[in-house]
C-alpha cells in the first residue's frame, strides 16, 4: 500500500511551508531513518526523514522546489516493489460542485430618503434610583420618576417608593394591584400611575390598552402617543436599516445647467399640448437620459454580491413615489430601450397605481437603479439611501433659477437655471473615479439633451 | 518474569522484553507520524531510544504497583499495561483514550493497571512515587511507588525532598533517572557539575545505581535488586539509567542546533532493540523469521489502533465540567 | 453543654476519625510526639503511632507531593503546615496536581485529602505568619476552602473535611483557637456550603469571615442598642459557598456589606458582591461594600498591625456609612 508522503507540520502552529528540494531520486530505495527532502518550515530548513521502506516515486506534477505548499499537501509515495504509484493508475475525476451564480435575489424595492431626521425630544431624566426601589416601585404601582430621594447622592430609595405608595389613594380592594407585566412596563415608560388607575378600574386586571388609553387622557406635556407600525414603515425600516448596515455609501453632488432641459420640455409640452398627449415629465426625462448614461457607465447599473459584482444587461430604474401609504418606488422596466413616449406613459401608470392603492408586487421589484425626486419640494442636493441590491441611486433636486457666470474669461454672468444632482453610490462595487464620471456625464446630458437625444 | 534474575531468563522472557520494546517504538513511531499530521493536538515527547528503561524496569512490576510517569511518558504507560489503542487515541483527543480524551501526552492516566499520570511538570512523580510508597507502607502492603525521571528533574527541589522523605521512611519506592543527556535543549553537563546522578544518592543514605540504559537486560538485573529491595523493605534506590532519545526533545522541533549527528548517529548505532536482537540471534534464541514475524505483528497492531483511535469520536464538550469534584 | 476551645473540638473530630478509619494520618513539623505547635495533635501519637502521626523536615513542597501520592494509592492523609504561609512553598504541588488529580483521571482518581493550617492577622507574628489566602485557594478549581469560626463548627467541618474525597483547605484563625464555645457530646458533622446567621437583623446584612464575624458580632451588640438591627452571615465555607443563604438576607435588608481582613482586589468579598449584583441586582437599596484588610504585607509593631486590620470602630463606621447610603 503506498504511504504518501505530505508537507508535515513540524510546529504547533505551522501552517504552510516551502518545499525546497528532494534527497533522493524517483524510484530511488528509501529506508527508514534516510533524509528524503528538505523544508522551510516556520524556522530554517529542515530535512526530513522517511519513516517507512521502499521506493520514492514522486508524481510528474509534484510541486517545484521553492513551493509554497499548506501542511498536508502531497509531495510524493513511497511504494513496495511490484506496486504502482497511485498517480499511475486511473482515478475517476472528483465531483465539483458548482457555485451558485450570482442571481439577482427577488426583493421588494422599497426605497426611501434620508429625511431629515426630527431632533427627538429628550425624555424626562429621574433622579438615580436604586434597583430595589424600581422594583418595590413597580410592585406597587408606584411611577418613581416624580419622586425626591433620600438616599445619600439623592437616590431614591426604597422606603421612599413606600412613603409615597402609603399617602396615597389607598389600594384596590383585594389588596393587591392587579395589572398585567407588560401593563406594568408601558405604565412605568409612560409615566402613568397604576395606582390611581387601579382606583378607575376596581376588580379587574388592568392590561396594556387600559395604561395607553389612560395616557393619551391625560394632559400631560411629556407624553407621547403610541403609533402601532404598518407594514410598509415595517418594511422600509427594515430595508433602510439593511441598507445602513451593509452598503459603503457615498454621496456626489453637483450642479449641472438644466437650461437646455427646461427649453426641451417646454418644446415637447407646446409640440403635444394640442394632441391631448402626455407629458413627459422632469422625471421621464431623467430616466431616460440615465439610462443612456448607465449604457455607457455599466458600473453603476449593478449588484455587490459575496461572490461577485453581478452585471445587470438591462437598466430597471425605480421612481420613489411618496403615497399615503408610506414611499414606494416602482420600478420602469427597460428603460434604455423605450421611447420617451413609452417611458412617460408606464411612469404615469405607476404613479397613479401607487397612489391608487392597486400597483402589482412584480412592479416593486426587480429594479437595477433608481431615482429620488424632491425638486418639488425645493430640495437642492441630499443623501438619498442606495436601495439594496442596487448600487446607486441618484437624487434630484429643484430646478431654480440662478445667476451663474456662463464665461469665466469674460467674466459674464447669466441667469440659467440650475438643478442639484446627488448620486449616493455603494463604495463596495464602485470607486469614486467611475461614479463621477457617470455623474458627470449624466451631468452632460442634462445640460445638452441631444447628446442622448441622438443616441 | 517478576522475580527472575536475569541470568535465568529464558527465551519466552527475553522474547517478551523484545516484543514490549518493540510496541513502545512502533507506537512512538506512529505517534511522531500523527504528530506531523496534525492529529496530535499540543506537544508529543517521543521515547524512541530509550524502550529498555520501561520495559526493564516495569517487567518487575505487578499491575498494583503505582507508576508515576514524565512528560516523556508514553513508554512507562505501554510498559505498565496501557494498550496502544487508548495510548493514540489518547493523544488524538478522543474520548477512546486512556484519559478520555482529557489529558493528551502528558496527563496519562489509567489507575486500573498501576499507571498513574505522566505530568506536564517535572518532579512531582517523585514525590508522588514517594506517596505511595508511604501508603503501601500503612497499609502493610508488598507493593512499590515507582517514579520514572530525566536528567532534568534530578535539580528540581522535588527530588531533592522526594529522595529525602523516601530514604527516612524506608519508603517501598524506586528512583528511575532517564539521563538521556539534555534536558530539552539544555545539556546536563551545563546544570550539574557531577553528570553521574547515582552519586547523589550517598547524600539521602540509599543505594544509587548507574547502569547502561541502553541494554535492557541491564536494566531488567539492576530493576530487579531495587524493587525487590523496596518490596522487602530495604528502601528506596535510585537507579540512574544512561540513555539517549534519538528524535527531538518535542515532535516538530529543531533538533540540529544543540547536538551533532555524530552524536546522534554513536546512540542510533547503540539502538537497545537492535542490541537485543543481536543478543538473541547470537546466543541462538531466535531467528531472523521470528523476529521480524514478532515486528510484524507489532506492527499491525500499532496500525490497527492508529485506524482505531483516528475513527474514534471526539469527547462531547458537555463532559468537560464533569469530576472537578469527586 | 460543654465548652471546648477551638483547637481542642478540632483535636476531638480528628481523634474521632483516626479511630473509625486506621488510612487517615497526620504528617507536619512537630505533629508526632510534641503534638503539634499549636496542640493540634495533642495526644495522638501515643494513641496511634508513629507511621500515623509522621513528623516531617521542612520540605513542604515534598510532603505536600508525597501525600498526593498517598491520597492516590489508598491513603487518606492530613497535612498539618502549624502556619498556613508555609503551603506557599507547595502551591505548584497543590494547584498543579492535587487540585487537577481528579479531573485529569476522569473521576478515577479521588483525593481525600486535607490541608489544615493556622490563619489571620494578629499577635504581631508579621508578615510571613499572617497570611490566609484563602480567596487565591477558592478561585481555583478541584480545592474545597474551609474557614470555621466557633468550635462547634471546627470540629463538624474537620470530620467533614477528612471525609470528604475532595482535597480540603482547613484554615484556622490563630485569635480564634483559643475561644471557647458549645460544643455536643454527640457525633456530628457540617456540611460544607451551608452558611450559619450568627445575628438575625433587619436593616443590613454584614457577611463577615473568621475572626471579623467575632468582631462584627460585638458591634452589632452595640449597635443594637441606638435602634439599628444588623444581620451577620458567617459563610463558614467559601467554597462551595452559600450563597443562598446571602440572597435571602438581602433580600430582606437591601443593604450587604462584607468585612474580611484579607486583601480586598480579588478578594472573596468581591466575588460574593459580584454574585449578589448578579443574581439580586432588584433587592439592592444601596451599593455593595466591602470592608478589607489594607492591602500591605502585614508589620510587626502592634501599632502598625492594628492599622492594617479592621477593628470594631471601622465595622461600625462601615455599618453606618451603608445604612445613610
Amino acid at each position: 500500500m503506498a504511504v504518501a508522503l505530505v508537507m508535515p507540520r513540524l510546529g504547533w502552529t505551522m501552517e504552510q511551508g516551502v518545499f525546497l528540494q528532494w534527497l533522493k531520486r524517483d524510484g530511488e530505495q528509501v529506508r527508514p531513518g534516510d533524509l528524503l527532502y528538505t523544508i522551510e518550515g516556520d524556522k530554517a530548513a529542515d530535512e526530513i526523514e522517511a519513516f517507512d521502506e521502499g521506493i520514492l516515486r514522486i508524481p510528474p506534477d509534484a510541486p517545484a522546489p521553492g513551493t509554497t505548499l499548506q501542511v498536508g499537501a502531497l509531495l510524493g509515495y513511497i511504494i513496495q516493489p511490484g506496486e504502482l504509484a497511485p498517480f499511475e493508475i486511473d482515478q475517476p475525476p472528483t465531483d465539483q460542485q458548482l457555485a451558485a451564480n450570482g442571481a439577482q435575489p427577488a426583493q421588494e424595492a422599497f426605497t426611501d430618503q434620508r429625511q431629515p431626521s426630527e431632533a427627538e425630544q429628550p425624555t424626562k431624566r429621574a433622579a438615580s434610583v436604586s434597583p430595589r426601589a424600581r422594583r418595590v416601585a413597580r410592585e406597587l404601582g408606584v411611577a418613581w420618576a416624580e419622586l425626591v430621594g433620600s438616599g445619600r447622592t439623592g437616590r431614591i430609595i426604597e422606603r421612599d417608593v413606600r412613603a409615597f405608595a402609603t399617602q396615597r389613594a389607598p389600594a384596590p380592594a383585594d389588596g393587591r394591584l392587579r395589572a398585567t407585566p407588560l401593563a406594568r412596563r408601558v405604565a412605568e415608560d409612560l409615566g402613568v400611575d397604576l395606582g390611581q388607575l387601579a382606583t378607575e378600574t376596581p376588580g379587574r386586571r388592568i392590561g396594556r390598552a387600559d395604561v395607553v388609553q389612560a395616557a393619551s387622557a391625560v394632559s400631560k406635556p411629556a407624553t407621547e402617543a403610541l403609533t402601532p407600525l404598518t407594514n410598509v414603515r415595517k418594511l422600509t425600516a427594515a430595508r433602510l436599516a439593511e441598507s445602513a448596515r451593509t452598503v459603503v455609501p457615498v454621496t456626489l453632488t453637483t450642479d449641472v445647467d438644466a437650461t437646455e432641459l427646461v427649453r426641451l420640455r417646454k418644446q415637447i409640452a407646446s409640440d403635444l399640448s394640442a394632441s391631448g398627449l402626455l407629458v413627459p415629465t422632469y422625471n421621464d426625462l431623467m430616466l431616460k437620459l440615465v439610462a443612456v448614461a448607465l449604457g455607457e457607465h455599466p458600473a453603476l447599473n449593478a449588484s455587490y454580491t459575496d461572490a461577485g459584482i453581478v452585471q445587470h444587461a438591462e437598466a430597471h430604474i425605480g421612481i420613489a413615489v411618496d403615497a399615503e401609504r408610506g414611499l414606494l418606488v416602482p420600478v420602469v422596466r427597460d428603460v434604455g430601450r423605450k421611447s420617451l413616449r413609452q417611458i412617460a406613459a408606464e411612469s404615469a401608470r405607476l404613479i397613479e397605481e401607487v397612489r391608487a392603492g392597486t400597483v402589482r408586487a412584480s412592479d416593486l421589484r426587480g429594479g437595477t437603479f433608481s431615482l429620488s425626486n424632491l425638486g418639488m419640494y425645493q430640495i437642492d442636493a441630499f443623501t438619498p439611501v442606495v436601495n439594496l441590491p442596487e448600487c446607486a441611486i441618484l437624487g434630484i433636486g429643484r430646478i431654480q433659477a440662478r445667476p451663474v457666470v456662463i464665461d469665466e474669461e469674460a467674466e459674464t454672468v447669466a441667469v440659467r437655471r440650475m438643478m442639484a444632482l446627488s448620486l449616493t453610490f455603494d463604495h463596495r462595487a464602485v470607486d469614486g473615479g467611475p461614479a463621477a464620471r457617470f455623474l458627470n456625464r449624466v451631468r452632460e446630458f442634462v445640460a445638452r439633451p441631444f447628446l442622448w437625444l441622438t443616441h | 518474569m517478576i522475580d527472575t534474575p536475569a541470568t535465568q531468563l529464558d527465551r519466552t522472557a527475553m522474547l517478551s522484553l523484545y516484543r514490549e520494546m518493540l510496541v513502545i517504538r512502533r507506537c512512538e513511531e506512529q505517534l511522531a507520524k500523527g504528530h506531523q499530521a496534525g492529529l496530535i493536538h499540543g506537544a508529543c515527547h517521543t521515547y524512541v531510544g530509550e524502550e529498555a528503561v520501561a520495559v526493564g524496569v516495569c517487567a518487575h512490576l505487578r499491575q498494583a504497583d503505582a507508576v508515576f510517569s514524565t512528560h516523556r511518558g508514553h513508554g512507562h504507560a505501554l510498559a505498565k499495561g496501557v494498550t496502544p489503542r487508548a495510548l493514540i487515541a489518547e493523544l488524538f483527543g478522543r474520548a477512546t483514550g486512556c484519559s478520555q480524551g482529557r489529558g493528551g501526552s502528558m496527563h496519562l492516566f489509567a489507575p486500573e493497571v498501576g499507571m498513574m499520570g505522566t505530568s506536564g511538570i517535572v518532579g512531582p512523580c517523585i514525590l508522588q512515587a514517594a506517596g505511595a510508597g508511604y501508603s503501601f507502607k500503612l497499609l502493610g502492603l508488598d507493593q512499590v511507588g515507582v517514579a520514572f525521571f530525566g536528567d532534568g528533574a534530578s535539580n528540581n527541589g522535588a527530588f531533592h525532598e522526594g529522595l529525602n522523605l523516601a530514604a527516612i521512611w524506608d519508603l517501598p519506592a524506586v528512583f528511575v533517572c532517564e539521563n538521556n543527556m539534555y534536558a530539552t535543549e539544555v545539556p546536563f553537563a551545563y546544570a550539574s557539575r557531577n553528570t553521574d546522578i547515582a552519586d547523589r544518592a550517598v547524600g539521602y543514605g540509599i543505594p544509587g545505581v548507574i547502569v547502561d540504559g541502553n541494554d535492557v537486560l541491564a536494566v531488567y538485573e539492576v530493576a530487579g535488586a531495587a524493587v525487590r529491595r523496596a518490596r522487602s523493605g530495604g528502601g528506596p534506590t535510585l537507579i540512574e539509567c544512561k540513555t539517549y532519545r534519538t528524535r527531538p526533545h518535542s515532535e516538530g522541533m529543531r533538533d540540529g542546533s544543540y547536538r551533532s549527528v555524530e552524536e546522534i548517529e554513536s546512540w542510533k548505532a547503540r539502538d537497545p532493540i537492535r542490541q537485543l536482537y543481536a543478543t538473541l540471534t547470537a546466543q541462538d534464541l531466535a531467528d531472523e523469521q521470528a523476529l521480524a514475524a514478532i515486528d510484524a505483528e507489532v506492527q499491525a497492531q500499532v496500525a490497527e489502533a492508529y485506524e482505531f483511535a483516528k475513527n474514534s469520536p471526539y469527547p462531547d464538550g458537555a463532559t468537560a465540567l464533569d469530576h472537578v469534584f469527586s | 453543654m460543654r465548652e471546648l476551645t477551638y483547637t481542642a473540638a478540632a483535636r476531638e473530630g480528628l481523634d474521632e476519625e483516626m479511630a473509625r478509619d486506621s488510612r487517615i494520618f497526620v504528617v507536619g513539623e512537630g505533629i508526632g510526639v510534641r503534638g503539634g505547635n499549636f496542640n493540634t495533635t495533642l495526644g495522638l501519637y501515643e494513641k496511634y503511632g508513629p507511621l500515623r502521626l509522621c513528623d516531617t523536615p521542612i520540605s513542604e513542597r515534598g510532603f505536600v507531593g508525597l501525600c498526593t501520592g498517598a491520597a492516590m494509592t489508598g491513603t487518606r492523609p492530613v497535612v498539618d503546615f502549624m502556619f498556613v504561609d508555609f503551603i506557599l512553598d507547595a502551591l505548584g504541588e497543590l494547584f498543579n496536581q492535587t487540585a487537577k488529580i481528579q479531573y485529569m483521571s476522569s473521576g478515577r482518581l479521588t483525593m481525600p485529602i486535607v490541608l489544615r493550617g493556622c490563619i489571620g492577622i494578629g499577635g504581631s507574628a508579621a508578615t510571613h505568619h499572617s497570611g490566609s489566602y484563602y480567596s487565591i485557594f477558592a478561585n481555583i478549581p478541584g480545592l474545597r476552602v474551609v474557614v470555621p469560626t466557633t468550635p462547634f463548627d471546627a470540629k463538624g467541618l474537620l470530620k467533614t473535611a477528612i471525609r470528604s474525597d475532595d482535597p480540603v483547605l482547613f484554615l484556622e484563625h490563630k485569635s480564634l483557637m483559643n475561644t471557647k464555645g458549645p460544643v455536643p457530646e454527640e457525633e456530628y458533622c457540617l456540611p460544607f456550603g451551608q452558611a450559619a446567621i450568627a445575628r438575625t437583623g433587619t436593616d443590613l446584612t454584614v457577611v463577615a469571615l473568621a475572626l471579623m464575624v467575632r468582631k462584627t458580632l460585638e458591634v452589632a451588640e452595640q449597635l443594637a442598642s441606638e435602634g439599628i438591627s444588623v444581620e451577620v452571615i458567617d459563610p463558614r465555607t467559601i467554597a462551595p459557598l452559600d450563597i443562598q443563604t446571602i440572597l435571602a438576607s438581602v433580600h430582606k435588608t437591601g443593604r450587604l456589606l462584607i468585612v474580611d481582613e484579607t486583601f480586598g482586589p480579588c478578594g472573596i468579598g468581591a466575588e460574593i458582591a459580584a454574585q449578589v449584583m448578579e443574581l439580586a441586582f432588584d433587592d439592592l437599596d444601596a451599593p455593595v461594600r466591602r470592608l478589607n484588610g489594607s492591602h500591605t504585607p502585614t508589620p510587626y509593631s502592634p501599632t502598625l498591625e492594628a492599622a492594617v486590620v479592621p477593628g470594631p470602630p471601622a465595622i461600625a463606621r462601615a455599618i453606618r456609612e451603608l445604612l445613610a447610603e
